[in-house]
């Protein structure tokens, strides 16, 4: 067995200033539990507030510093999410409220390449969280939690541990005292301050000190008896499962089925840009979420909770004050930087109702299953899926009717014969976007050279009435010179929309060829007979 | 006249080694050798390598330009009097051999409706043509003034900085400001295929950080005049003529030509044809089987 300990020191901080720009996050900060403060940013430490000092001290010593709430539900989310995220390395990972997630990594070692690898491979994975942390390893959890946050690893772990770390035979935690595992974790025990078994009893700390036991190797001199006579058995318990002694089992997170997460953001926020930036942390939840779910995700909600002073009056339906953004994608991702251009795009594009004051993000439907393979070389696969990345960001930005298909329709009538389609639906059309030069091939070759074009590029929205005289249509104050035609369109009568049309090709005053259609019957005099319809570009 | 010119794409570190006169001498007749980007203009030669071209189609088109053929990962602006004169028609070969290899054809903000019909008749598979608009995207018309043209030229900066996109035709209209141009040319870069904007012809005297730039205009029936007003190398002596994927039967434009050959244009040169077509558009002979060059009549 090897556990990692990772201890975030400064979680509940760091998880109140996501929702924060960068220039705001580097003032001064506090947050406050009881009008004390708890945590603070070293802008704040450098102005002399320091943890315990009263509100009314801090606000004397930096009276220009923002002060928050310490929330331990919030805390609660941003430490789950940073198990989410081990989760993609074992699926032994157990959070430590408040501050630490311990992960049984003995059977990943070898799948992520050793332990420098794995170290790297997990600082990776949690730097989009956004949070510090000391990482420390041991052959059993609660080790790894007191050297995670008393003793850290100073890096990535040098060779001579790795010998601890992956030792040939027996896992270390159940290996004697020759074993060189057994050895190094005793040795850096044995320097913890005692009083880090006895969290939160002062009484018991101030007895410790009182007797001169300073460290842990102090107190395991002392005789067994004497310390349960004083201290009573939990801490001759901890000192032994800290120790491996005796066996400590711990029951291992799993993520929730559907993902609903929210945050809220410091201010009321009316940008787009300050939106994005609470919305990024809630993506990397999901993100991790995801991962550890072995799941991609199609579609998302993001629920924007607005000041509800507002909601009367300018959203003018009262108690609704609540405004969602559904993102559906063309293909399931678990890649949360897509997931964030998307959103990006939508956010820009529609306006605010209100201001915002706090957001949640839903996943209800993840699709499971392994993503598909990744390509290694450029490939048609690759290429599609680059171009659907492409559309989706365009399609985020301009609407579903600002990027299109085209498509035949098998009309007649010139102004039917092309359908606009979505640039995907849920059918076949998803793949004829990349399959099309070779689903095209049997039925359209190249044009050979004795075909001619019968139908214009160009058709206007809505055909343009021509002047007639001396029996001959004008276009711009020159007569159109009649080349090619009738070709006679007569049809749509049971779409209660009949036409009636002759199509002529003409050349115009500039030598240009364009396509114009004569009404049939001809219609009384007065009123226009010729129109035009499209241009040969 | 003779001097090298340094496209905007960056250069290779130049080896440190001083070369001998001789080799000197050689590189200077050849500088093109040294880096596909570098080119020596001199009276009478194009530039002969330019890293990629895709062919147009057109053999005297060919010929004219520099690597002999469309260039890749450049702006390409066509000017144009106005839409219609044969600009499709001329692209499509081009078009053509892109979208074979499986790619996809944008085209943003085109000037009228897009028929796929046609475009299937020019062998442009339709089901990989996306018609792109900015103006159609936004509802509300106080932002849509706003947005339009500003969202046109961000999906396009998009379209050319992924390289997902096989070719790209784009109408910007009056937003292809010289700052737009620029980015846009530098998003160019990394699209792998021919990008064209197509402008009004008004815009010719304007700069444009496109390499080339052709002027378009109709000079007959299924004929394009084409002048290369810049590109790497001299200038053009006289436009092209290029004979577009016809509209006309033969017959029509046989009758065409008798139009237009008549002395003295205008509405004169006019008349033979008008009289001879007046036959067609007389109702009671408007089936002619003489007249019409196949039934098409539905």
């Amino acid at each position: 067995m090897l556990w990692l300990g990772l201890h975030l020191p400064a979680l509940s901080l760091e998880s109140f200033l996501t929702t924060l720009s960068p220039e705001v996050a580097a003032q001064p900060v506090a947050l406050l539990e009881r009008q004390r403060v708890v945590a603070l940013n070293p802008a704040a430490q450098a102005l002399g507030v320091r943890p315990g000092m009263k509100r009314a001290t801090a606000m004397a010593l930096a009276p220009l510093m923002l002060q928050g709430a310490a929330d331990a539900q919030r805390d609660a989310q941003a430490l789950r999410a940073v198990a989410h995220a081990m989760l993609a390395f074992t699926p032994m990972v157990v959070p430590v409220p408040p501050q630490g997630v311990l992960a049984e990594v003995q059977a990943s070692l070898r799948c992520f390449g050793g332990p420098a690898a794995l170290w790297r491979r997990v600082q990776q994975a949690l730097a989009p969280l956004g949070h510090q942390m000391q990482m420390a390893h041991a052959p059993g959890p609660l080790g790894a939690e007191l050297l995670a946050c008393w003793r850290p690893d100073p890096g990535v772990p040098r060779h001579q541990t790795r010998a601890a770390l992956a030792p040939p035979g027996a896992a270390p935690g159940e290996g004697g005292p020759g074993d060189p595992a057994w050895a190094e974790l005793q040795q850096r025990l044995a320097s913890l301050p005692a009083e880090c078994l006895l969290q939160g009893d002062a009484h018991a700390q101030a007895a410790l000190q009182a007797m001169g036991l300073a460290t842990l190797a102090d107190l395991r001199r002392q005789p067994r008896a004497g310390l349960t006579r004083r201290f009573g058995q939990p801490l001759l318990q901890a000192l032994d499962r800290a120790h491996g002694l005796v066996a400590d089992p711990r029951e291992p997170i799993s993520p929730p089925l559907q993902f609903a997460e929210r945050v809220d953001l410091h201010a009321r926020t009316e940008s787009a840009d300050a939106l994005l930036a609470g919305a990024a942390v809630l993506l990397a939840r999901m993100a991790a979420w995801a991962r550890a779910r072995h799941a991609r995700v199609q579609r998302f909600e993001l629920t924007m909770h607005h000041e509800t002073r507002l909601r009367a009056s300018s959203l003018g339906e009262a108690g609704v004050h609540t405004s969602a953004l559904a993102v559906a994608l063309a293909e399931p991702t678990a890649d949360a930087t897509h997931w964030h251009s998307v959103l990006r795009e939508r956010l820009q594009r529609e306006p605010l109702a209100a201001s915002v004051l706090s957001l949640t993000l839903r996943c209800d439907e993840p699709v499971l299953g392994p993503p598909p393979d990744a390509e290694l070389f450029p490939s048609a696969a690759g290429a599609r899926e680059g171009l659907l990345r492409l559309l989706e960001r365009l399609q985020a930005r301009l609407g579903p009717e600002g990027v299109q298909r085209l498509a035949t329709c098998a009309d007649h009538r010139p102004e039917r014969a092309t359908a606009l389609q979505p640039v995907w639906g849920r059918s076949v059309a998803l793949g004829s976007l990349g399959r099309a030069g070779r689903a095209a091939a049997p039925h359209q070759t190249a044009p050979d050279a004795t075909s001619r074009l019968t139908r214009p590029v160009w058709l206007l929205a809505s055909p343009q009435p021509l002047h007639e005289r001396q029996a001959s249509p004008w276009l711009d104050g020159h007569p159109l010179q009649l080349l090619g035609g009738p070709e006679r369109i007569e049809t749509g009568w049971w779409e209660g929309d009949p036409v009636a049309r002759d199509y002529f090709i003409a050349q115009a005053h500039g030598g240009e060829l364009v396509w114009l259609y004569r009404l049939r019957p001809a219609p009384a005099t007065g009123q226009p007979g010729w129109f035009l319809h499209g241009r040969f570009a | 006249m003779n001097s090298l010119a340094i496209p905007s794409s960056t250069l290779n570190p130049v080896p440190l080694a001083i070369p001998s006169a001789a080799t000197r001498a050689q590189l200077l007749a050849a500088p093109d050798a040294l880096h596909p980007a570098l080119w020596r203009a001199r009276a009478g030669m194009l530039a002969g390598t330019v890293a990629a071209v895709l062919p147009s189609g057109f053999a005297p088109l060919d010929a004219e330009l520099p690597g002999g053929g469309w260039p890749l990962r450049v702006l390409t602006e066509l000017l144009l009097p106005r839409p219609g004169v044969g600009e499709v028609r001329l692209l499509a070969p081009a078009l053509v051999r892109v979208l074979r290899n499986g790619r996809s054809l944008m085209l943003f903000e085109p000037p009228a409706q897009v028929s796929a019909e046609a475009l299937a008749q020019l062998g442009l598979a339709p089901a990989q043509c996306i018609v792109v608009r900015g103006r159609d995207g936004v509802r509300s018309p106080a932002l849509r003034q706003r947005l339009g043209s500003a969202d046109l030229c961000w999906a396009l900066e998009q379209a050319l900085r992924s390289g997902q996109v096989g070719a790209v035709l784009a109408w910007l209209g009056p937003a292809a400001r010289s700052d737009v141009l620029r980015r846009l040319q530098l998003a160019a870069q990394a699209h792998e295929g021919p990008a064209f904007l197509l402008r009004e012809v008004q815009v010719r005297q304007h700069p444009s950080p496109a390499p080339l730039r052709l002027v378009l205009g109709c000079s007959g029936p299924d004929e394009l005049s084409v002048q290369i007003i810049k590109r790497r190398g001299p200038a053009q002596a006289q436009p092209l003529r290029l004979a577009l994927a016809p509209v006309l039967s033969a017959r029509a434009l046989a009758r065409a030509h008798a139009g237009q050959s008549e002395p003295g244009q205008g509405s004169q040169a006019v008349r033979p044809g008008r009289a001879a077509v007046s036959d067609v558009v007389s109702p009671s002979r408007a089936w002619l089987p003489s007249m019409m060059d196949e039934p098409l009549a539905r």
